[in-house]
């Protein structure tokens, strides 16, 4: 059996009273490009910090390469990690500011030099090396900061929402390059934000956390497929949740009852928690006709908006539950649809799930 | 460098703001200059017309060695509240709040306290059968007491400590705006504590100890009740100069001339400091 690279085993953190993370385990490969995604206050941060070193777990252990990091000061942990606020030195030239790490490990200075402008070339700032921080955008700021922590080759760099501060069209270019350093350089990036498109774009892998704890780890098409919780579910992708009745349930597949109709073979997922049975459906695999059908629930349309490549119809079912339908624009279901018009959802079984 | 070519409606706006604030240069021109104005002319028409009162100033030794008093004590007075004020301010920025708010009231409380009272007060604790003689003999690190006061010895010891919270107070500002996650970023970057006091906290609190700097110096070159109270007939300074000339003796002249060379000097330092702080915050935020 092989150590992993990274390890995080059995992390909590109080805050006096306040629990901030609740018992995270975590395996990470070397090399892995892997995003702590979730809502506010779901503990992203502190997990990271105490990689970090900036805090000290209540209980738990890190460990790289097998060996513990709790021990190891932040100074010593050679990790790299870029902050949601603005970090770089302000006082200092961009280029001292890439060289900052360099010069404290009093490293010789055409090794200083050659480095600098290397890292300068990784994030495409040739030539702003004698700028200052105040005179740089956003955008390449978190870059500088970027060339700045990636400077000592550490093993692992953390980024705690490195984009939150800026706007959308700057975030997705800085995605890119970003994706483009990560396979560029190999390093192991731990990278958290609470928007999932971001976390779907760049990673390998996605930790959901909520509340203190990761809900399920995977790659973005197997957390779209198949999430293992409802919070899962309502974080990656649309959904709606149905309530629904239980008929009958084997080898992880449930018959259900909604609205006078039956659906068999449905997966599964039983949560332990006792909120009710639910049909999780998703807009998008959805479809919709204008006549009533066998094996599909009667709703009402609500609204009708346009998203450019899409049409979302928000309907409303016989029980008063909302349930949304995305369809490309022109699909002929909607021409002449209008507000207050009853229609039929249909749906595959394997692309719906009950949680339990 | 600053822009002089302005945009046409930033020009409105400065004629605008220049005449809201009209009425306040009136009152400083009032209250301020024309009184600066009569002193220059009694310095240079009494007792008659001529620089003979400059003159006598800067080329009297004794005179000089006013001067030198003054500036000497002026200089150390802030190196010593700089060293002691920047660990101070540092641990009130960085210590719970609740305790830093007990910090302040017990410093602005010292601060309101009778400027006499606490001179005074220093005068008991300094002299030659005070606390601190007493201290230092008890404890067997001198065998007779050291003369601590009626010195520039003392003139220093007391107004260092009046000076200090003008130290600590925008030092502590300026500590206080530096972001947490700078100094994490630091440490992360593999800076030690010393490299990071050094390389980034330091360079980043240049503006506020600057400020404070040079308001402990430009006050303290004036200061009259500290000198007067702790200093020595022997040793004197630039403002108990100004008060002998003006009362003792009764020489406008003289008098003025001295407070004029005070008030050039002062001028002077801080076109010095504006130049080196607005070139520090032009390129530094
Ligand atoms: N120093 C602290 N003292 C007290 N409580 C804290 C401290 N740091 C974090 N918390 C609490 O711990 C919880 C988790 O915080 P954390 O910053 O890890 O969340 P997050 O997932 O990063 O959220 P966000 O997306 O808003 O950054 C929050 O409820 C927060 O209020
Ligand atoms: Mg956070």
């Amino acid at each position: 059996m092989t150590t992993p690279f990274l390890k995080i085993e059995g992390i909590r953190k109080e805050y006096g009273p306040v629990v901030a993370v609740q018992d995270v385990n975590l395996e990470v490969e070397r090399g892995e490009f892997l995003t702590f995604l979730g809502p506010s206050g779901s503990g992203k941060s502190t997990t990271l910090y105490i990689l970090a070193g900036f805090d000290n777990p209540t209980r738990g252990d890190i460990k790289l390469n097998g060996k513990t990091l709790l021990a190891t000061p932040s100074q010593k942990r050679n990790i790299g990690m870029v902050f949601q606020r603005y970090t770089l030195f302000p006082h200092l030239s961009v280029g001292d500011n890439i060289a900052f790490p360099l010069k404290v490990r009093r490293l010789p200075k055409h090794q200083i030099d050659a480095k600098v402008k290397e890292m300068l070339r990784l994030v495409r700032l040739e030539g702003f090396e004698d700028r200052k921080p105040a005179q740089m955008s956003g955008g390449q700021q978190q870059r500088v900061a970027l060339a700045r922590a990636l400077a000592y080759d550490p093993p692992v760099l953390l980024m705690d929402e490195p984009l939150s501060a800026l706007d959308k069209k700057l975030r997705e270019e800085i995605q890119h390059e970003i994706r483009r350093i990560h396979q560029q350089t190999e390093v192991t990036i731990l990278y958290v934000t609470h928007d999932q498109e971001e976390a779907l774009r760049l990673s390998d892998r996605i930790a959901v956390f909520s509340k203190g704890v990761i809900d399920q780890i995977g790659t973005g098409p197997e957390l779209y497929a198949n999430p293992a919780t409802r919070f899962v579910a309502q974080f990656i992708g649309d959904s709606d949740f149905l309530p629904c009745q239980m008929l009958h349930s084997a080898n992880g597949r449930a018959t259900v009852s909604v609205g006078g109709a039956v659906f068999s073979d449905v997966p599964l997922h039983e949560t332990g928690k006792s909120e009710g049975a639910a049909l999780m459906l998703r807009p998008e695999r959805l479809s919709l006709t204008r006549e009533p059908l066998q094996q599909r629930l009667a709703a009402t349309v609500s609204d009708i908006t346009f998203l450019g490549n899409n049409v979302h119809v928000a309907t409303s079912t016989l029980s008063g539950d909302p349930l949304s339908v995305r369809l490309p624009f022109g699909h002929p279901a909607i021409s002449g649809l209008s507000r207050g018009d009853s229609v039929w959802l249909g749906f595959e079984a394997a692309s719906a799930h009950v949680f339990n | 460098m600053p822009s002089f070519v302005a945009l046409p409606e930033v020009a409105t706006v400065k004629r605008r703001e220049f005449r809201s604030t009209l009425p306040a240069l009136l009152f400083l021109a009032l209250f301020f200059v024309v009184p600066v104005i009569a002193l220059l002319l009694r310095s240079v028409l009494e007792p008659q017309p001529g620089l003979q009162n400059y003159v006598e100033l800067l080329g009297s030794s004794t005179y000089l060695k006013v001067f030198f008093n003054t500036f000497m004590v002026s200089a150390v007075v802030t190196i010593v509240s700089l060293t002691i004020g920047f660990p101070v301010a540092w641990t009130l920025a960085i210590m719970p709040s609740r305790w830093a708010a007990i910090v302040f009231a017990i410093l602005l409380l010292s601060m309101w306290t009778n400027l006499l009272a606490r001179t005074y007060a220093w005068m008991v604790l300094l002299q030659r059968t005070g606390l601190i003689n007493k201290m230092l003999m008890g404890m067997g690190l001198i065998d007779k007491p050291l003369a601590l006061v009626n010195n520039l010895t003392g003139v220093t010891i007391g107004m260092t400590y009046i000076m200090l919270p003008f130290i600590i107070l925008p030092l502590y500002g300026t500590i206080r705006k530096i972001d947490p996650a700078i100094l994490q970023a630091a440490a992360l970057c593999g800076a030690n504590r010393w490299q990071a006091l050094t390389r980034v906290l330091l360079p980043l609190t240049v503006p506020g100890m600057a400020a404070g700097a040079l308001m402990v110096f430009v006050m303290s070159l004036g200061y009259f009740v500290t000198p007067a109270l702790l200093g020595g007939t022997s040793n004197m300074m630039l403002a108990e100069l100004i008060a002998q000339f003006v009362q003792s003796l009764v020489n406008w002249g003289m008098g003025g001339a001295a407070a004029l060379v005070l008030l050039v000097v002062t001028l002077a330092l801080y076109a010095v400091q504006l130049r080196i702080v607005g070139n520090e915050s032009e390129g530094g935020r």
